[in-house]
């Protein structure tokens, strides 16, 4: 029980439940299942952004270009089949190949240069979002197969959604990843203290350049699902999500300097933003403050995170005293 | 056999000074109207302002942070000072000494937060970024104010020198001396640099490193409220969306022009007038991209690109000068 409370995840899993409990009772609509169906979706597509941005900051950088490679694999995407004519398998394949491109890129010139992923990101996240733009030229594309848009429609029973099958798998994936294998503790390893990590004999190269290939390809799925859901490829696609995709890893208590983060919270940390959104919807509540709320989530997030730290570090002196 | 080589030779900025003059020329002899009075007159009302916002990025790369929230900030000033303008009908000084004071209690906020939570600055101002946005967009229902005092809006659309300079750029080229000079010979002004460049170190040496950091997010809130205003000035009216959504509009020059001016991202060390100068770059660069017509969607892939070469080439910049000190 003692280890249970020490979880990041475990004080939002409850507070998720009692909220819902609270919700529901005040506004039965919550639970409807329409409502379920559309918290799910907007879960599910969140959730594969937020990881995305979540093992960039596991190595201690950031990638502002998380919104910008989704957008342009989505228009990618859709262009492919509606111009080209191409399978939606082929489609999808070169979709996903323009993501991990993407994400090489980033983690290759970062790496290479050593100059802040914050900046470099911030160059790529114009060049992707330009290219998108000059092939689009801010045009969508509306000419969707029927089978993606099924995908998109489809429940599987009840208000469950098809298109929340692949989130989950990737965030079990993710799990595996980092809590599971050798390269995913490298990561953390290497976001925790660049030095010693290279000391060890970990290759700072290949941990980077694969952090950033799978948030690309993270990136490039997450565009790709919005597509399904919407039924169409707008070059708008990912604009909005440079702030839910840091909230959901910081309210799951990652660390932003690097070396810890917790799959799980972070899957939390986007169900809460998600229920927090939806519920100032049913209350008939302004949509800009859900962007408000947005921020002074963040906020108490890492003022508790702080706190938490800092009661850590007297318990340590205590210890160290004795 | 070596020839001696002036100093400033060696600096950043001339390097800088010799790219603006080679595409002045540049986009003198292969476009028409880039040399016209029209043009220069507008590309002196734009620098002006992305000189403004370059140098409010700069005083907080200096701590070795970044202000996100710029862009939000300096509308949420400017909409206020509509606001004090339009609505309350506050004499002009008055208002924009209250624009002001919102301004630097908005950067206060972004300070106080980042030094009692020691997160990085980019998270905070992600938070207040979408905060100032949302407030500003809430109270002021998305409306624009329209109708400001015409001595206001006449300053924007004053011309100078034979009609070819705005006020507004001499505005930011007077803020870039006051910087300089801040920097250069005041007592907080070095402290400021000492805070960032070693915050240990200084902290050790008794200035208090936290007050430093709040003072530079302070100072840059003050000078992207006088973006703010400026940009009023110069389209006669306070939008909301003035600087795209959630400001983000704003943050390409920001970065771009202190990074090409060769400000460190790791703080510490500022260069006013490099800064001034990388503004100048991109607003050139922008305006002769329009003017050799390479389609206005493509105008930020190339935009982007340019930052990343100007990133590339100031690490071999760096790379030539460190290998050449050891040589000689």
């Amino acid at each position: 029980m003692n280890d249970l409370l020490k979880k990041d995840w475990f004080g939002l899993g409850i507070v998720i439940i009692f909220g819902s409990i609270l919700i529901s009772i005040f506004k039965p609509a919550f639970i409807s299942p329409f409502n379920l169906y559309v918290l799910m979706l907007s879960v599910s597509l969140m959730l594969v952004v937020a990881m995305s941005q979540m093992i960039i900051i596991a190595i201690g950088q950031m990638n502002l270009s998380v919104g910008a490679i989704g957008g342009l694999v989505a228009i990618s995407f859709t262009g492919l089949m509606e111009v080209y004519d191409l399978s939606i398998f082929l489609s999808m394949c070169i979709g996903l190949g323009i993501g991990v491109i993407c994400g090489f890129i980033n983690g290759y010139i970062t790496v290479k240069t050593g100059i802040s992923a914050f900046i470099i990101t911030l160059a790529t996240l114009y060049i992707f979002k330009g290219m998108n733009l000059g092939i689009t030229e801010a045009q969508p594309f509306y000419d969707i197969p029927d089978a993606v848009k099924y995908f998109g429609n489809a429940k599987i029973f009840g208000p469950i959604p098809f298109l929340v099958i692949i989130p989950v798998i990737i965030t079990f994936f993710m799990w595996i990843l980092m809590n599971r294998t050798t390269l995913g503790r490298y990561m953390l390893a290497y976001g925790n203290n660049v030095q010693s990590s290279e000391l060890m004999g970990i290759s700072s190269t290949k941990i980077v350049v694969y952090a950033h290939i799978i948030s690309g390809l993270l990136a490039a799925i997450g565009g790709m699902l919005v597509v399904c859901r919407l039924q169409l490829g707008t070059p708008n696609i990912g604009d909005s999500w440079l702030l839910p995709s840091f909230a959901a890893p910081v309210i799951g208590g990652a660390i932003l300097a690097g070396g810890k983060v917790d799959v799980i919270a972070t899957a939390f940390g986007v169900i809460l933003v998600a229920i927090i959104s939806q519920t100032l919807v049913i209350f008939k509540i302004d949509p800009f403050f859900v962007q408000i709320f947005l921020g002074f989530m963040i906020l108490i997030a890492v003022f508790i995170n702080r706190y938490r730290e800092y009661r850590e570090e007297r318990r340590n002196k205590v210890f160290s005293n004795e | 056999m070596k020839t001696k080589i002036p100093d400033f030779v060696k600096t950043n900025q001339f390097g800088l000074l010799l790219l603006v003059i080679v595409f002045v020329l540049l986009f003198t002899f292969t476009t028409d109207g880039f040399s016209s009075r029209f043009n220069i007159y507008a590309l002196s009302r734009v620098v002006a302002i992305d000189i403004m916002i370059g140098l409010a990025m700069m005083v907080v790369i200096l701590t070795g942070g970044l202000n996100l929230s710029l862009g939000a900030l300096g509308v949420s000033a400017a909409m206020f000072g509509g606001w004090c303008m339009e609505s309350m009908g506050i004499p002009i000084s008055i208002s924009i000494v209250l624009i002001l004071l919102f301004g630097s209690l908005l950067g206060w906020i972004n300070g106080f937060v980042t030094v009692k939570t020691g997160v990085h600055s980019f998270i905070v101002t992600l938070a207040t970024m979408s905060i100032y946005f949302g407030f500003m967009t809430l109270l002021t229902e998305a409306e624009a104010f329209r109708k400001l005092p015409e001595t206001f809006t006449d300053f924007g659309s004053m011309k100078l020198f034979n009609k070819y300079v705005s006020p507004l750029l001499l505005l930011s080229i007077f803020t870039c001396f006051i910087l300089f000079y801040l920097f250069k010979f005041t007592d907080i002004g070095r402290k400021l640099i000492a805070a960032g460049a070693n915050p240990d170190a200084a902290e050790l040496s008794g200035i208090s490193v936290n007050r430093m950091f709040i003072y530079c997010h302070m100072l840059s809130g003050f000078l992207a409220a006088v973006a703010g205003i400026m940009l009023t000035a110069r389209i006669g009216a306070a939008i909301p969306s003035m600087a795209g959504h959630l400001g983000f509009d704003w943050l390409l020059p920001a970065f771009l022009a202190p990074v090409i001016g060769g400000t460190l991202l790791s703080g510490g060390k500022v260069t006013v007038f490099g800064t001034m100068l990388g503004a100048v770059l991109v607003t050139l660069i922008n305006n002769g991209l329009y003017l050799i017509d390479v389609g206005e969607f493509w105008v930020r892939f190339f935009l982007g690109l340019i930052l990343l070469f100007a990133v590339l080439l100031d690490r071999a910049r760096e790379y030539f000068t460190s290998k050449n000190s050891i040589v000689s």
